[in-house]
């Protein structure tokens, strides 16, 4: 027994090592002997002169249940948030940013004006203005442009709040999408959906509270890290879920193993678990015992809500699903299937908007239409379906890329492209949000006439985070993590809520 | 001898600043001084030198106020105290030096002459000041709540206060346009700081204008300049207010720019003038959509909550700022009307409660009815048809009900317009009929039959 405890002491000491850092020597050295004088100050005043009580182990519901609610500080608009990022950077040009004087323009060289100072990633010398691909039209009761490239988007148009002007400073794939979802384009920081998770728990303990679904044929370039934790604990990272195969990977019980067989298995471990809990009273091992339960009851709720077959026919019609294969559509169906269970932050990515023009599929009058076409439907039918449902009051939907895509055709090397296509834009794109607390129908932040950048309402990646937070109840200047010293906030020392599109 | 007199006036705003400096130095090196002692020599050359500047100072100041046309009620007490300060140079300067020691100036302590100096060269340079920048060039960067606990007059004045029974009879002008003017143009455009000769702060001023003529053509917003300076882009100069300064809301602006074209009535009421009331609505009360009643509550017991907790229904704060909470059986689908009994604990606290997917039956609502602030009702996916939802109408919060995938039946619709503030009612997958549309209160009570369709278009199966 001794020689385990020396075992456990000399592991805490080892750990201790690699995390504490100087800082934290420094911080304790000053607070124990401030507290050191305290004491002596004290003890000389206490008149019953009680014995000290000997500090207890408390612990929250939190330390047990990582995943455990809580309340928002202030009174939220939405519980659930489904964001939807066209990985890549979607065309605002050739989608909602409609721009007639371009169109006028096209063929004709782009001013020197704009591009003194500018860096692009593929752009070279002087390139030529490119006029729209798409027709565009006024939509709906609040006259919102849409293109013809979306058509059953015109259906709900009246529901969403369009940011016309919002932009970034990065301009390749990997540091814009890490910048859109964990507001630095550094690794390190945690995602919007791991703040949600941190901040919030979850309801449905029997579901994760972050969820991810990807469609596309690809990941985003960012890697994982665009819906990791970062430094809060890694319980809060999102759990990527697949529509093809199993949900979660390793879900399935293994050959052999009957479900009863894994009960008795994880009663056996956790009543070791119990059994070292009542010796160390260490909390660790609570959540240890309670993630084990979880993890089992997941496997039963997690391929039932994943199982879009149980849904009805015309349901499936609406969204375009395709059973059985991984589609956006898919991802739409099951992300409200989620949120209607109580699952706090949905992730949708969908790979394949980087449309340059160098080839077929990268084309924003061919493959830009083909991938608005996958997106068109679902998005539609989400919203619509989520609004029968009483869901969309309490539910936020986010829709945008990490970037924009430039006025003038890309001319990659130098030369004339295979096919009609723009480069990487940050300056000014177009992103939507719709749900809960949103104004209907409202329009903010405007373009100059060519769509180069943003004249009116511009808003920030950090100000889009500051408004997701003020959704979820939260005061994004006062939620807060320490780490190494410091409180760290999803939208570090800016951003700013953009009330022009809050009900 | 004229221009030599006006040049030397004007000198005065340099000059003043030697005196200021040399007493400031004498005061801190006798302050510092005080154990040592080995400056004494040093402060009565100071403080002779100060006096002499102030004379100069008081010469050049009397010559200014006869150059540029100052009143003399404006300058005297800047006058007087000016030449004051020159005089204590002087008496500063005797004190320090031996001989003072047989006058009177002996018997005063140096601490109690310092003091009064002090306050003196302060005095007239706050006076001096006032002058030069005008006497609310301190005061003006404050907050108006501070301004007006000084005692300075603001011309900030009460919020809009219009709201849905009122807003037709508030007068246009004096409670509105008025209301704006001054919140957002009056501090530059006032009778003591009338930038561009122009007055906002009554309809005298507005109609006369300013340097560059009328600001108001009647029934012409877009030409009328107090309109279309306001919608000129930030960055132009003729843009106002100017950058800076708090800017009018765009409701603000277009309010005004209704008004012009209503012929810029300064009298009657919006009734009267006939302006649609969507130009108001900013300026109601927002109704802010609250998933509980307005109101405090007291809160709920925690032992209370872990006991319901324990029988794995969810109970959680909807936020810190309130005592209200959200009860969930999500992970509870085996919650039946007999387990009801086990949330009366907390039953005042309930405002949103999610019987969703559970196995409750229409006998629920006469419990739901013990629920007093209950606001967000979800039934959706049970067996209830709704047969006794009536006995939930006395729920005088009860703000939206979820009925989608019930066995509600399209009769137990009506039950619904006694609700009193019932605004939604989900009824998707239900028995209801969608075919048979009700409305009831006037379209108060949004019925969401849910029956959307995203009909197939040609568009969807072509692939580029």
């Amino acid at each position: 027994m001794e020689e385990l405890i020396q075992r456990l002491l000399q592991e805490k000491l080892a750990r201790d090592t690699q995390v504490k850092t100087r800082r934290h020597f420094i911080k304790n050295c000053a607070q124990g002997l401030g507290g050191l004088a305290l004491s002596s100050i004290f003890a000389g005043c206490d008149p019953l002169g009680k014995p000290k009580q000997t500090s207890q182990i408390s612990f929250s519901e939190r330390d047990l249940n990582p995943l455990a609610t809580l309340a928002p500080p202030f009174g939220p608009k939405v519980k659930s948030v489904i964001y939807l990022h066209m990985a890549g950077a979607p065309s605002q040009l050739e989608m909602f940013d409609y721009k007639p004087a371009l169109q006028k323009l096209s063929g004709q060289d782009c001013p020197q004006s704009l591009l003194e100072g500018k860096k692009f990633a593929f752009i070279k010398g002087t390139p030529k203005l490119l006029g729209p691909q798409a027709e565009f039209k006024q939509e709906g009761e609040s006259g919102n442009w849409v293109s013809n490239f979306m058509p059953h988007f015109k259906k709900v148009v009246d529901e969403v709040a369009f940011l016309k002007a919002v932009h970034t400073d990065q301009f390749n794939h990997g540091p814009a999408q890490l910048f859109m979802h964990t507001g630095s384009a550094r690794l390190g920081r945690p995602s919007i959906g791991a703040w949600a998770t941190y901040g919030l728990g979850s309801e449905n303990q029997n579901l994760p509270g972050f969820v991810v679904l990807t469609s596309g044929g690809n990941t985003p370039d960012a890697g994982k890290s665009v819906w990791g934790s970062g430094f809060l604990p890694s319980v809060y990272q999102g759990v990527q879920c697949r529509s093809e195969g199993d949900p979660v990977l390793y879900i399935e019980d293994p050959d052999g193993i009957t479900r009863d067989l894994k009960k008795s298995t994880i009663d056996a471990i956790n009543k070791i678990n119990k059994e070292e809990y009542a010796k160390y009273a260490d909390p660790e091992i609570l959540a240890r015992i309670n993630q084990y339960e979880m993890a089992y009851r997941m496997q039963i709720a997690v391929p039932e809500v994943m199982n879009i077959n149980s849904e009805p026919e015309n349901i499936k019609q609406m969204y375009g699903v395709e059973p059985g294969k991984e589609s956006f559509a898919n991802n739409c169906l099951l992300a409200r299937k989620l949120v209607e269970d109580g699952v706090r932050f949905v992730q949708l990515f969908d790979w394949g908007w980087d449309t340059h023009g160098n080839v077929r599929e990268g084309s924003i009058d061919l493959g830009l239409r083909n991938k608005c076409r996958e997106i068109d439907r679902p998005i539609a039918a989400l919203i619509l379906d989520l609004k029968r449902r009483g869901l969309l009051d309490e539910t936020l939907i986010v829709w945008g890329g990490e970037f924009g895509r430039t006025p003038m055709q890309e001319n990659r090397g130098n030369t004339k492209m295979a096919y009609m296509g723009r480069d990487h834009h940050g300056d000014a794109f177009t992103m939507w949000m719709a749900g809960g607390g949103i104004k209907k129908g409202a329009l903010h932040g405007k373009t100059d006439d060519i769509g180069f950048s943003g004249i009116e309402g511009q808003v920030s990646v950090h100000d889009v985070h500051a408004t997701i937070l003020h959704l979820l109840g939260f005061d994004h200047e006062q939620f807060t993590y320490e780490f190494q010293g410091r409180n760290f906030r999803l939208t570090d020392v800016e951003g700013q809520v953009i009330k022009e599109i809050l009900a | 001898m004229d221009v030599l007199k006006q040049l030397l006036g004007r000198l005065h705003p340099l000059i003043v600043h030697l005196p200021i400096g040399f007493i400031i130095l004498g005061l801190l090196l006798q302050w510092y001084d005080r154990k040592r002692l080995t400056y004494q020599n040093v402060i009565p050359l100071i403080y002779l030198w100060a006096g002499i500047s102030a004379t100069l100072a008081c010469i050049t100041g009397y010559l200014q106020y006869l150059g540029e046309g100052y009143a003399f009620d404006t300058i005297k007490w800047h006058l007087w105290s000016g030449i004051a300060t020159a005089l204590f140079s002087f008496l500063m300067y005797a004190k320090f030096k031996t001989f003072s020691e047989k006058y009177f100036l002996a018997k005063i302590p140096l601490a109690a002459l310092s003091v009064i100096f002090f306050l003196l060269i302060s005095f007239t340079g706050h006076q001096g000041g006032n002058i030069t920048h005008g006497e609310d060039y301190l005061v003006e960067p404050l907050p108006n709540s501070v301004k007006s606990a000084l005692g300075f007059e603001t011309f900030e004045e009460k919020e809009i206060a219009l709201n849905e029974e009122n807003w037709e009879n508030a007068l246009i002008y004096e409670d509105v346009v008025k209301p704006i003017l001054n919140n957002k143009c009056v501090s530059c455009h006032n009778p003591k700081k009338t930038k561009g000769e122009l007055l906002l702060h009554n309809p005298e001023g507005i109609l006369k204008g300013g340097e560059n003529g009328e600001v108001l053509i009647a029934n012409n917003a877009s030409k009328s300049e107090i309109f279309s300076r306001m919608n000129l882009p930030m960055e132009d100069d003729d843009h106002m207010p100017p950058e800076g300064k708090t800017q009018p809301s765009k409701e603000e602006i277009r309010l005004v720019g209704a008004w012009i074209d209503a012929g810029h009535p300064f009298e009657g009421t919006i009734k009267e003038i006939g302006l649609p009331q969507e130009l108001f609505l900013s300026f109601f009360p927002k109704n802010e959509e609250k998933d509980h009643p307005d109101m405090e509550i007291a809160v709920a017991s925690k032992d209370s909550i872990l006991a319901i907790e324990k029988i794995g229904v969810h109970v959680d704060l909807i936020s810190k700022a309130s005592n209200f909470l959200s009860v969930s059986c999500v992970n509870k689908p085996s919650f039946s009307d007999s387990d009801f009994e086990s949330l009366l604990s907390i039953k005042n606290q309930i405002a949103k409660l999610d019987l969703g997917g559970t196995q409750v039956t229409d006998s629920i609502f006469a419990k739901l009815a013990t629920l007093p602030n209950l606001t967000i009702l979800k039934l959706d996916n049970s067996v209830i048809t709704g047969s006794t939802i009536d006995e939930i109408s006395s729920l005088e919060h009860l703000k939206s009900i979820n009925l989608i995938g019930t066995e509600f039946e399209t009769s137990n619709l009506e039950k619904l317009a006694d609700f009193k503030n019932l605004r939604k009612v989900y009824v998707y997958g239900s028995k209801v009929n969608p075919e048979n549309i009700v409305t009831f209160k006037e379209g108060e009570i949004h019925v969401d039959y849910g029956n959307y369709e995203l009909p197939p278009l040609a568009s969807d199966s072509i692939v580029y």
